[in-house]
């Protein structure tokens, strides 16, 4: 291990130079640790804003308009998936509501409003009124009651497709968290759902799933479909009908790789260019310890010692620096869940490490080929 | 009669493809073990050439050179970086210490490439450092040495392996001539209690008058192989079987050699003038360095000797 011992040495006698490149390569992991912790906090917050408060999986009839029947069978099969977090059956129908000249379109969902509750979370984002979904009462979107002045204990009438009319009482209003959904949902009892589309009490319009991995709905969807259970049912999820926002998160994450990619490549050539100088600086000790009988990879691995070891450090301050970084960020006024990515974090650190390495290697292969003569002629 | 320690055979070496600038041809020569020798040449006469190939620092393009038996012509680097770490020592005219590392560490390092641990080594490195007067000094930093101080730190690095040759190029071109004296009193001093052979390069005809032996190059080619029978130590070397050789009047060149040293030398050389006594050849150049040496070698009374009348 003498050309570790070197190594540090030399490193230990240049304290501004090794200063200067454990400081590039830890500002460029800290970005890297920031930038990466940043943006899949931000995607799991989008996805979770979007994805999180929806069924990710629907399991609907084939044949449309028609009732899927609630089966023990069907029951059992969508409940015992190891993917399947929530089943909740629901009724659906469209509805208008109308208040002097103006009217409103409106998807009405009817179910239990504690299972409803797994998925659409109604009773943790009322802003007016008490949750409640017992027969006759409809919870509805925040700027729906707003441009008609609604408030709890309203009376809504609201016009079904067969033409007729019913009067529910408004309970609470709720924020669902997007603009289009705030105008256009309302929710009601599950009997009062049953009762508009003519249901027994066994059959739903669909039966809406969620899942562990939001992006593991294409396998859930495909595995379902498959059960003898779901015979003459269609499974479908949400990634097929959101294209558009997986493009956006596809977008955001490759605009991210971009950005660590291009601040790795600075860090690297930073690292390279650092020790290319420091090889020429340290020619003379590299011929002199090459005369005393030092092997070729002996002397080049002098430089992958050093890089190791400011690779090491360097990193480590980054990461360090990256999480403090997140950690402050969390702290200062953000709607976005901000966390360390630990995993993420870890391969920041490797990737560190090895960028450093692969850094070394022309200064390694030029001190490798440093030939003694061309130091003991030049004196 | 054991086997040369060192063996130069029609070496030469040429520099460039398209125009070729030959700075050394047809040298061949022998070096016993235990000898002391040097090079004498004007400057660019290929005197350090030689001493670079003889070192295994520089290939040659022509010629061979056997070191310790080893045809260094078959060897891969490593195996020359081996023989070099094992078998040779090096003193530069310019120190080339380790401005990162301390006097000790310095010494030491010949050992630590030959894969040694600095425990081991501290004892002997301490001990050489004492025989070059450098106690105390351990663990101070190369670079709060004076000049004189720093080659000697040089010397005792090359040591440090027990190289059966060092290699000196131009060991005192930087040094006042009090240091000159104590250096080159120090090698012969080093060459008379472990048995070292030394070639030292030297444009300095005095220094070189002072050794045993002077092999003269001129236009990159050895004119002149002159051998001061008298000058070597009366009683043989503390060491090896070599040193007896050493105490008899060495063999004439081998090879190639004879035949130079047999042509006329060039009228600048001044082959007479090249074994001239020393001015400063007293018998108290190399007194207080030697004295602090064993009392069991021969001691610095043997100097005289090499002021007096010397013979080719």
């Amino acid at each position: 291990m003498l050309s570790l011992r070197i190594a540090a040495r030399f490193l230990r006698k240049s304290p501004v130079q090794s200063g200067l490149i454990a400081a590039g390569i830890a500002f460029g992991i800290g970005v890297q640790v920031f930038l990466g912790s940043l943006i899949i906090s931000l995607q799991e917050s989008l996805v979770d804003e979007t994805i999180g408060s929806s069924p990710q999986v629907t399991v609907a009839s084939a044949v449309e308009g028609e009732s899927v029947t609630y089966t023990g069978a069907l029951q059992q099969t969508l409940e015992g998936h190891p993917e399947v977090t929530t089943v909740v059956p629901t009724r659906a129908y469209s509805a208008i509501y109308t208040q002097g000249d103006g009217s409103a379109p409106l998807q009405v969902t009817g179910g239990d409003l504690q299972r409803l509750d797994t998925i659409y979370d109604l009773s943790g984002r009322v802003t007016a009124g008490e949750a409640s979904l017992e027969a006759g009462e409809v919870m509805v979107g925040r700027d729906f009651a707003a441009e008609f002045g609604l408030e709890p204990g309203a009376a809504l009438t609201l016009v079904r497709p067969d033409g007729t009319a019913d009067e529910e009482t408004v309970t609470a209003v709720v924020d669902f968290g997007a603009a289009a959904a705030n105008r256009s949902l309302a929710f009601v009892a599950g009997p009062t759902a049953a009762e508009v589309l003519g249901q027994e009490p066994d059959e739903y319009t669909a039966v809406q799933l969620q899942v562990d991995d939001v992006f593991g709905s294409v396998a859930v969807a495909d595995e379902l479909a498959a059960e003898p259970a779901l015979e003459g049912l269609t499974v479908s999820e949400w990634q097929a009908e959101n294209e558009d926002l997986l493009g956006a998160l596809q977008a955001q994450s490759s605009s991210s790789y971009t950005i660590q990619f291009f601040v790795l490549l600075a860090v690297a050539l930073g690292i390279a260019s650092t020790l290319a100088i420091s090889a020429v600086q340290k020619t003379r000790q590299i011929g002199i310890l090459k005369a005393m009988g030092m092997k070729d990879r002996g002397a080049g691995r002098i430089f992958f010692w050093q890089a190791l070891v400011l690779g090491a450090g360097g990193a480590a301050l980054g990461v360090l620096l990256g999480v403090v970084l997140i950690l402050v960020f969390a702290q200062v006024g953000t709607t976005i869940a901000l966390a360390p990515q630990w995993g993420f974090t870890g391969i920041s650190f490797v990737v560190g490490v090895a960028v450093a390495v692969l850094s070394s290697i022309i200064p390694s292969r030029r001190t490798s080929r440093l030939d003694p003569i061309e130091v003991i002629q030049g004196g | 009669m054991g086997e040369p320690l060192l063996v130069a055979e029609d070496l030469g070496k040429t520099y460039g493809t398209e125009v070729k600038t030959v700075a050394l041809q047809g040298v061949s020569f022998t070096l016993e073990r235990g000898e002391f020798a040097s090079i004498v040449g004007q400057s660019g006469s290929g005197k350090s050439t030689l001493l670079n190939l003889i070192g295994l620092l520089d290939t040659p393009t022509a010629g061979s050179v056997t070191l310790d038996g080893h045809d260094t012509r078959r060897l891969a680097a490593n195996d020359r970086a081996r023989l070099r770490n094992e078998l040779l020592g090096f003193v530069f005219q310019f120190h080339h210490l380790l401005p990162e590392f301390s006097v000790l560490e310095n010494v030491v390092m010949p050992g630590l490439i030959g894969g040694a641990s600095i425990a081991t080594l501290r004892a002997r490195a301490v001990e050489v450092l004492g025989l070059l007067g450098l106690d105390g000094l351990e663990e101070k930093n190369a670079n709060q040495l004076s000049g004189g101080q720093k080659q000697r730190v040089a010397i005792a690095r090359a040591l440090l392996n027990r190289p059966a040759l060092v290699l000196a190029d131009e060991p005192t071109g930087n040094l006042d001539t009090v240091n000159t004296t104590a250096v080159y009193d120090l090698f012969r001093t080093i060459h008379r209690e472990l048995g070292t052979a030394f070639l030292i390069v030297t444009h300095d005809r005095a220094v070189a008058q002072r050794t045993d032996r002077i092999l003269e190059v001129a236009d990159g080619r050895l004119v002149q192989d002159v051998r001061d029978v008298y000058a070597a130590p009366a009683a043989p070397p503390a060491s090896d079987g070599g040193d007896a050789d050493a105490a008899t009047p060495p063999p004439p060149a081998s090879g190639g050699g004879d035949a130079d040293a047999a042509t006329p030398p060039p009228p600048a050389s001044g082959g007479g003038d090249a074994i001239a006594p020393p001015p400063d050849a007293s018998p108290d150049g190399g007194g207080d360095a030697a004295g602090e040496l064993s009392a069991g070698g021969p001691d610095v009374g043997d100097e005289p000797e090499r002021g007096g009348p010397a013979h080719v």
